[in-house]
């Protein structure tokens, strides 16, 4: 169980909470590149954090995050205009630029200085890799941009998609360090998903329903190492990563690409699912993009012009009892995004946390949380800029190896969780 | 494709609204947890931590001795010193326990590891580690054949956190 004045602590994440300050310190997803894809095209609207806000792209291709709502009287600046450098309202006409500045207020004098002092509270919104990032803290500490490597890589080798969860951040995030469900909820998925099978590393996975783990505190986060018997001589690890305050990477699967999420808190009861995937060496080849797209993998297959899963909980996510029966999925849901999604849905919008009975084998979840608690309540108190803020804190990496029984992760293979450019994943 | 959102579906049925009507009643707490000791270092925490008044869970040092008993594949015999002074074996103390949560600063206690470990094994008890402090590469080595969970480094507040999380009030 957690107490509930903690559960309320680590799920609330909008402005003024605890650990919505903990997020902004950090840049987070605001959007997919996708979703702009133009200049002057439809402008977006975005809630993240609890705030609700419009994205849009101008006609130099500037971004901008500002406030939803005209400071006229209110209107939602969706029903806007996005023309000639700036969003104006579709109301009285009044103009934003990028910056939330108004530049235009047509029933003014034309020499008039009534807008100078007009704004909109605003954010950056700034594209690196498929992703559209803002930082939504004081600009004075702005941290440098971020620099994971799945947006980093070039755009032939990386693929990112989205999906709405509605389900509190956390408990999504910790569905993302609980690795060891994956043998049972997803135990099929690693059969036939095409991004996951053929692996050698699978069988191991599958041979060993116990694993062993090992919690390592590491700058940023933790990694979190379940160990399974290869064989007579040696351990098959799986290397989970987590950066404070929400991404997780999954540990890779022979050659397919790397994978990983980030989870960004729309309000308290819903959240964005970022999922990306990724090969640090090569081009993803057409059949893998093609699989992702179709929501294989980690990905979801989402209602065409919507990031609204086709499986969800208003279909029961097409249930499927008799695929249950045959073995052909674990839980009767497909998909492994989806798999999880329903589950972690399933709790209710925010988990009570004081109904619970963990394990040993959740020491990582319950690691994670003690570390969100304690650099949440030191920001509050002493002002202290938290783990993961650091861009040098990106760069790692999943990974899944076999080792001599005698040896450990975090010491033999160190270098294989940083990122390092041009030097494949090590996997199994 | 059917959408509705009947009683029945998941849509209704994880609503906030219907989160109330998840049954209340009193939980059963663990049936045990044991904390051990395995070296001076970690003592001073597990004292700390014993002090908050856990229903669950019992606090000891670990002493080795020789193992006159001839427990299989154990190097020595562990006896369990409680920090009210009184002394328990490990058998005894191993009774209805759910978890068994080793603390360790150094590698000290790898015999007694081994000990609690095997112990621990037979009787199908689970079994963590704690690593204290920084310099962790040995204790890690030590702990690790007997440790289903290592957690490296840890702190104080882990302890708390865990056993917390295990119901152990
Ligand atoms: S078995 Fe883990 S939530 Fe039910
Ligand atoms: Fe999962």
């Amino acid at each position: 169980m957690l107490r509930q004045e903690i559960n309320e602590l680590l799920t609330k994440t909008g402005p003024g909470t605890e650990m919505g300050d903990m997020f902004r310190q950090y840049w987070i997803p605001a959007l997919l590149s996708e979703e702009l894809p133009e200049n002057d095209c439809p402008q977006v609207r975005v809630k993240i954090l609890s705030e609700r806000m419009i994205a849009f792209r101008d006609s130099q291709g500037r971004y901008g995050l500002i406030d939803e709502f005209c400071a006229h009287r209110g209107v939602s600046l969706w029903f806007g205009r996005n023309e000639d450098n700036g969003l104006r309202c579709a109301y009285h006409g009044w103009k934003y630029d990028v910056t939330g500045q108004c530049v235009e207020v047509p029933s003014e004098a034309s020499n008039s200085r009534f807008c100078a002092n007009v704004k909109l509270k605003s954010y950056p919104l700034v594209k690196v890799g498929d992703i559209l990032w803002t930082y939504m803290g004081d600009p004075a500490k702005t941290p440098p941009l971020p620099e994971y490597e799945f947006a980093l890589v070039p755009p032939s080798q990386t693929f990112t998609s989205k999906r709405l969860q509605e389900s509190n951040w956390l408990q999504a995030l910790e569905g993302g360090i609980d690795s060891s469900h994956v043998s049972f909820l997803h135990s099929s998925g690693l059969q036939s998903d095409p991004l996951f099978m053929g692996a050698e590393g699978n069988k191991y996975n599958l041979g060993d329903y116990k694993p062993y783990f090992e919690v390592a505190d590491a700058p940023g986060g933790l990694f979190i190492g379940a160990r399974r018997n290869a064989e007579e001589d040696s351990y098959y690890w799986r290397i989970t990563p987590w950066l404070m305050p929400s991404f997780t990477m999954v540990p890779p699967r022979g050659d397919h690409p790397m994978h990983g999420h980030f989870w960004i808190p729309i309000d308290d009861e819903n959240c964005w699912v970022y999922t990306f995937d990724y090969q640090p060496v090569r081009d993803l080849t057409e059949a893998e993009r093609q699989a992702m797209k179709d929501g294989y993998g980690v990905h979801s297959e989402n209602i065409p012009g919507t990031y609204l899963p086709v499986r969800n909980k208003s279909n029961d996510y097409l249930m499927d009892r008799e695929a249950q029966k045959r073995g052909e999925t674990f839980s009767g849901v497909a998909g492994i995004a989806i798999q999880d999604a329903s589950l972690q849905e399933s709790m209710g919008p925010i988990v009570d946390r004081t109904k619970e009975r963990l394990a040993t084998t959740d020491a990582g979840i319950i690691k994670a949380r003690a570390k969100l608690r304690k650099a949440a309540l030191a920001l509050r108190d002493e002002g202290k800029i938290p783990e993961g803020v650091d861009p040098a804190h990106h760069r790692v990496r999943s990974a899944a190896v076999v080792l001599p029984r005698n040896q450990s992760f975090i010491e033999s293979v160190s270098d294989k969780l940083r990122a390092q450019p041009g030097v494949r994943q090590a996997s199994v | 494709m059917p959408v509705w959102s009947g009683p029945g579906t998941a849509a209704h049925a994880s609503s906030a609204a219907e989160l109330r009507y998840r049954m209340n009643y009193p939980l059963a707490p663990s049936r045990g947890v044991r904390v051990v000791a395995l070296d001076s270092g970690a003592e001073a925490v597990v004292r700390q931590v014993s002090k908050s008044g856990w229903n669950k869970a019992r606090f000891y040092v670990a002493e080795t001795n020789l193992n006159t008993q001839g427990i299989q594949g154990a190097p020595v015999e562990v006896v369990l010193h409680g920090f009210d002074g009184a002394v328990a074996s490990l058998n005894d103390e191993l009774e209805d326990v759910d978890s068994t949560i080793m603390v360790a600063t150094s590698d000290f206690g790898s015999e007694a590891a081994a000990t609690i470990g095997a112990a621990c094994s037979v009787r199908g008890i689970m079994t963590a580690g704690l690593v204290l402090g920084e310099d962790t590469e040995n204790t890690v080595s030590a702990l690790r054949p007997y440790a289903q969970v290592l957690l490296v480094p840890a702190d104080d507040a882990d302890l708390e956190a865990i056993l917390t999380a295990m119901r152990a009030k």
